[in-house]
Parts: structure tokens; sequence; C-alpha cells
């Protein structure tokens, strides 16, 4: 077997794990819940992984990175840059929309982060509150961008706060406004809530993390937005994971 | 490092201070005119440091509920909200800690606004409780610049305060008690300077975090010589680490400036944070801010006046930028980190854009994350965790 490389990232809704050779290339990726009740779930895809690649060595990332013992571990900013780089040389600003906050990341050729921004406690715009809202309004994740495309309305939930975002979907659904337009109301949220962070557009911007594998549409509205082609990474929920991967395979210890 | 031996004497010092503190006594802020209290004869004691104390010792989380129950907001200073939830609660970590049955019983409550609105309203309260004196005093505010008229001003509400006081105490101050006691609190406050500049050497022998225990002195016993007497003895003590190259953290590779209050509920977890990753918190504007140098006992009043408006928390944003620059070169560090501290609107400098204009003018990078000073309800250890290693790592990156 060749040396393998494992790159965990243990975010606050989905463990991503991924496995890369020793030239960086994706051998493996997969992805259970963070924290479910079924404990084997996470040591079974460990064995599995270890029965099926020769590891050298593990690098845990994500808000739970100190709970699995690793080689090294570091936060998910760094290895998104380091993830998104191995794919994209050069300049470039990252947006990582993950389940309870937004990162914007501007980062050089070589996954070094110039700066970052990260939001603090609230986690308006991001994947756990997309999914609260959807909820409330009765919509499928998996259709939502769908839908959302049909909509030429530009109403948008306007509070920040997920509960009371619940009650104004609550109002909508009253006032019988169409499916397709909460659907797109939710993701123009969102962009509002990007719109004020410092995303540089000058340099190529790049879209990861778990809200974007799932709500492709999002892509279309921020581009929109910024006025400029926004791209999203291959396999975006991985890339921090995949970038955990690299920092494995170049750590020396 | 092991923890210091000045640590220790400081628990001896706070022992005696609290147990020994007797009628009459004076409340005053932080930064209030400690001087002419204790001239006059009155026992000092600090609401902010028992502020501090609920924070650190975690009982914020209890009482600041009360207050709030009593009409306090949950977004105002929670050394307020948290002191005043204990005293409605009856109690106080004095007790534990010191004996004591209650916090001292006031004879004259004194504030300066010199740092904030909030302690009036804070010292109201506790005035209305024991029916005592209060006395503000309410000097210019955010001064960019600092006038003879504005030192003036403060000069007339000093004079009025000592009238208070001498009714109080039932006779005149003497004037020579009171330059000995500026002094003594220049004497201190310079020493104490030392004691924070110990780290403008490479690896630092103390950071921010033994810096926030260290300054209990400055701050309570301000213009005594036992003040005095432990900043030698710790500056003595941190020289002989500086001589022996001996870091507070070991292998220190980045150097940090902090900006605003401590966390004080999470001290041991930031301090080992930055420590992990070869950090360290070398400067600060909070502990920075009881260095006077201006106290003169040839003119008290008059540089009392000048010393407490001077202080960086009064000033405009352009004089502040002036102060952080100058601690930034002279403790040459790499980055700096503003803790945006919810319930201290006055002493959270990242809300106007500061953060910026000190990259823009020093190319030192900055990040604000966001905490409380007290209520931990408003800090998040992983989200800062995850903010903090990634700034280190930006600014190792750049190195």
């Amino acid at each position: 077997m060749i040396d393998s490389y494992l790159g965990i990232d243990l975010g606050s809704s989905y463990t991503k794990f991924v496995v890369t050779d020793d030239s960086g290339g994706l051998v493996f990726n997969n992805v259970i819940p963070t924290l479910s009740r079924n404990k084997d779930m996470f040591k079974n895809q460990f064995e599995d992984i270890s029965n099926m690649f020769s590891i050298k060595k593990i690098c845990t990332t994500g808000y739970g990175r100190d709970t699995v013992k690793g080689d090294l571990k570091k936060t998910e900013l760094i290895c998104a840059a380091a993830g998104i780089s191995a794919l994209f040389p050069g300049n470039k600003c990252i947006i990582d929309i993950g389940g309870e906050d937004i990162k914007i990341i501007e980062s050089g050729p070589g996954g070094e982060v110039i700066n970052f921004y990260m939001n603090d406690k609230c986690s308006a715009g991001t994947g756990t509150f997309i999914t609260e809202i959807a909820d409330k309004a009765e919509l499928e994740i998996g259709e939502m961008s769908e839908l959302a495309k049909r909509s030429s309305g530009s109403n948008i939930i306007n509070s920040f706060c997920t509960v009371f975002a619940k009650s104004e979907i609550l109002g909508w659904k009253f006032n019988n406004i169409p499916i397709e337009e909460i659907s797109k109301g939710i993701y123009l949220s969102i962009v509002s809530r990007l719109r004020k962070l410092p995303v540089k557009t000058n340099i190529p911007v790049i879209l990861c993390g778990g809200v974007i594998a799932y709500h492709p549409y999002l892509q279309e509205l921020l581009s929109e937005e910024f006025s400029v082609d926004v791209t999203i990474a291959p396999n975006p929920q991985y890339m921090v994971a995949l970038g955990a991967s690299i920092l494995a395979m170049k750590y020396e210890a | 490092m092991a923890q210091l031996k000045s640590q220790l004497i400081l628990k001896g010092i706070l022992k005696d201070y609290f147990t020994g503190m007797k009628s009459p006594i004076a409340w005053c802020t932080s930064a209030g005119p400690a001087e002419i209290l204790r001239a006059l004869g009155f026992d000092v004691y600090f609401p902010e440091n028992h502020g501090a104390l609920l924070g650190a010792s975690r009982a914020a989380e209890k009482y600041i509920p009360r207050a709030h129950k009593e009409g306090y907001d949950s977004e105002i200073c929670s050394y307020l909200t948290a002191d005043i939830g204990a005293w409605l609660m009856k109690e106080t970590p004095l007790t534990k800690i010191y004996g004591l049955e209650s916090i001292p019983k006031p004879d004259l409550i004194v504030f300066n606004t010199n740092q904030c609105r909030e302690v009036a309203e804070w010292f109201n309260f506790f005035g209305r409780e024991y029916d005592c004196p209060v006395f503000g005093i309410f000097p210019p505010r955010h001064l960019e610049e600092i006038a003879k008229a504005d030192v003036d001003n403060v000069v007339v509400q000093l004079k009025r305060l000592i009238t208070v006081g001498e009714e109080i105490i039932g006779k005149p101050l003497d004037p020579e008690k009171l330059s000995e006691t500026v002094r003594l609190s220049f004497e201190g406050s310079q020493l104490w300077k030392e004691v924070l500049s110990t780290a403008t050497h490479s690896p630092a022998p103390l950071t921010f975090f033994d810096g926030c225990i260290l300054m209990a002195p400055i701050v309570v016993l301000r213009g005594t010589q036992i003040c005095v007497d432990f900043y030698r003895e710790t500056l003595a003590e941190l020289n002989d680490f500086v001589a022996k190259n001996e870091g507070a953290v070991s292998n220190e590779q980045v150097r940090i400036y902090w900006d605003g209050m401590p966390v004080w509920g999470r001290l041991r977890f930031l301090s080992q944070l930055f420590a992990e990753n070869q950090t360290s918190v070398v400067a600060s504007t909070y502990c920075n801010s009881w260095v006077f140098d201006d106290f003169d006992p040839q003119k008290p009043l008059e540089s009392m006046a000048f010393a407490y408006t001077n202080i960086f928390i009064n000033r405009g944003e352009n004089a502040k930028l002036e102060m952080m620059k100058n601690i930034m070169e002279t403790f040459k560090v790499d980055g700096a980190v503003f803790h945006n501290s919810k319930t201290c609107f006055n002493n959270a400098n990242s809300r106007f854009g500061l953060p910026k204009r000190v990259n823009e003018a020093t190319g030192i990078d900055t990040v604000s994350f966001d905490g409380d000073l007290v209520d931990l309800r408003f800090f998040s250890d992983g989200q800062t965790r995850t903010k903090l290693e990634t700034f280190i790592e930006q600014l190792k990156f750049k190195k």
C-alpha cells in the first residue's frame, strides 16, 4: 500500500474524512454526522480507512479537532486555505459557509492565510440557519435551489436571529407567499449577510463548505452580488478535510 | 514559567488589605482620586476590583440575572450587574476568601466618569442602598488634546470633593499628606511601568495574563508604601528572569498586543491558548492604564486632574491610536488582538474602525473577537480558539 494521509474535519454538523496519496491526490472521501448518537459510526469509518490505506499521518480540524488524537491539529481556516490552494494556486478569496459560521479567507498561493474574517457567536446565514428556516417553511433542502431559480421575487428575510426569522417565515406562509419565493428569500438573506463581510473581489472568489454543496444556486446570486464569476470548488464540502490531509503530508514531526 | 513568587506575596497583601479595612471607608472608581481619599484618612475600597473578582471566580453568572430582574439591562456593564446582583443576593466572594461578612460599608462613595457613565449609575445605586453621600467627578470626555481649561475644570471638582470629604472626616485635609500620597502613587506607578516594561525583552518574562493579577496593588493600594514595596520586589524578580533569558511562554515565536478588557472568567483558558501556540501577549491597553507619568507631588491637584483625564479610555480615537502605536513599537509586537467586550462599550475599541487604522499606521495585523469582561454568555470558547489560533498562524506565515 502506498503512503497515505488522513484529514478529518469535525465540523459542527458533519464530520468529513479525506485520504490523499503521497502526491496530495484525493483517493477517498466520506461524510458522517458529527456527534451522532451512534458513536460506532466514527470508529467504524476510522477502522475502514485504516484497513484500506497505509495512513502515515493524521491531521484533525474543525470545531471538534481537539477531541480526536492525530499527529497535528489545525483550524478549519488554515485547512480551507491549504485545500483550496492545492486546486487553485495564486491569491484568492475563499468563502466557506459551514454549519454554524461563515468564514472569509484571503489566501496566498501556498495556502498562507493573509487575512480572514469569521462571525462570532451568531449563526445567522449559515447551514444551521437554512436548515431551521427551511424546516419551518416545509422545504426539502435538496429542492431549494431548483425552486429558488424559478422565482423572480426579491423578498428577503430581514431578521438575523434564527428564531425571529422562523416567525418571519410563518408570516410569509400565512400570506400565501409561493414556496419558490420563500426558497429564494432564504438565499437572499445569506447574500445580504455576506454583503457586509470583507470579500475581496479583485482576486478569484472560491466558494466551499457544506452549504454550497447543497445549495448551488447561491453561486449565481453571489456572482450577481459581487459582479464577478464566483467559482464553486470541486467537492466543496471536503475542501477543509482535503487541506488537513495535505498539511498532514507536509508535517514533519 | 513557574508561578511568580510575587503572586504568592500578593495574596498576603490583598488579605491584609481586605481584612484590615476599617471605617471611615470611601469607595472609589479604579482611576478615581484615591490619593485625596487616602490623604483625608479614608480606607479606600474599589468596587471594580470586586467586579473582577466576581468574574474571575465565575460567581457572576449566578448574580447577573438578579440585577436584570431589578431592571439593569443585560447589555450594560457586567461589573455593575454582577456587583449589584451579588449585593441583592447578600453574597460576596470576600466571605469565602477573607471571612468578611459583606463588602465594606461606605462612608463616602466617589466616582470619576473618565472611564464611563456606567460607574455613576452603579455607585448611585449603592448610595441609595446605604443612604451614603455620593460624589461624582465629571471630566471632559473623549479628548484628543487636553487643554488647561480641561484640567482647571477637574481641579475645581477635586476641591469640592475635598470639602465634602473634610466634612465627613471632621478635619481639614493635610496638604503635606496629600503631597506624600501623590508621591507614593507616582513611585508605585513608575515601578508598575517598569514591571510591564520587562516584557519588552524577548522572551517576555510576564504576559498580559500575569499582569492582570499583578496589577491589583496599583489599583487598590495606589498611594501607599505597600504598593511601592511590592512592585520593587516584583521588578527584581522579573529582572532575574530577563537576565536568565527565561520567558513566561516557552519558545516564544509571536508577540501580541491586547486591547480592551480581560475576560476575567477565562484568563487561564486564554493564557494557555496563547502559550500552546508559542505566543506571548506582551503589552496591553488595560494594564498600561495605571501607568501615570504625570503625578507631581509639588502640584498634587493639578497633576491628578491631568493624569486622570489623560488616561487612554478618556481619550479620542486619534490620541488612542498614537498611544497604541507607541506601545506596539516599544514592545515589538507582531499582531494586535481586540477584545470586543459586549458590555463594556467604553473599553471596546474595535467598533469605530480603529483596528483598520492601527493596521494602516503600523502594518501590524489585527483581529477582533467577541467576549465580555465578566458575562461569559457573550463568550464562546470554540469560536475564540479558532479565531485566535488562525490569527497566530497568519502571523507565523508572515514572519
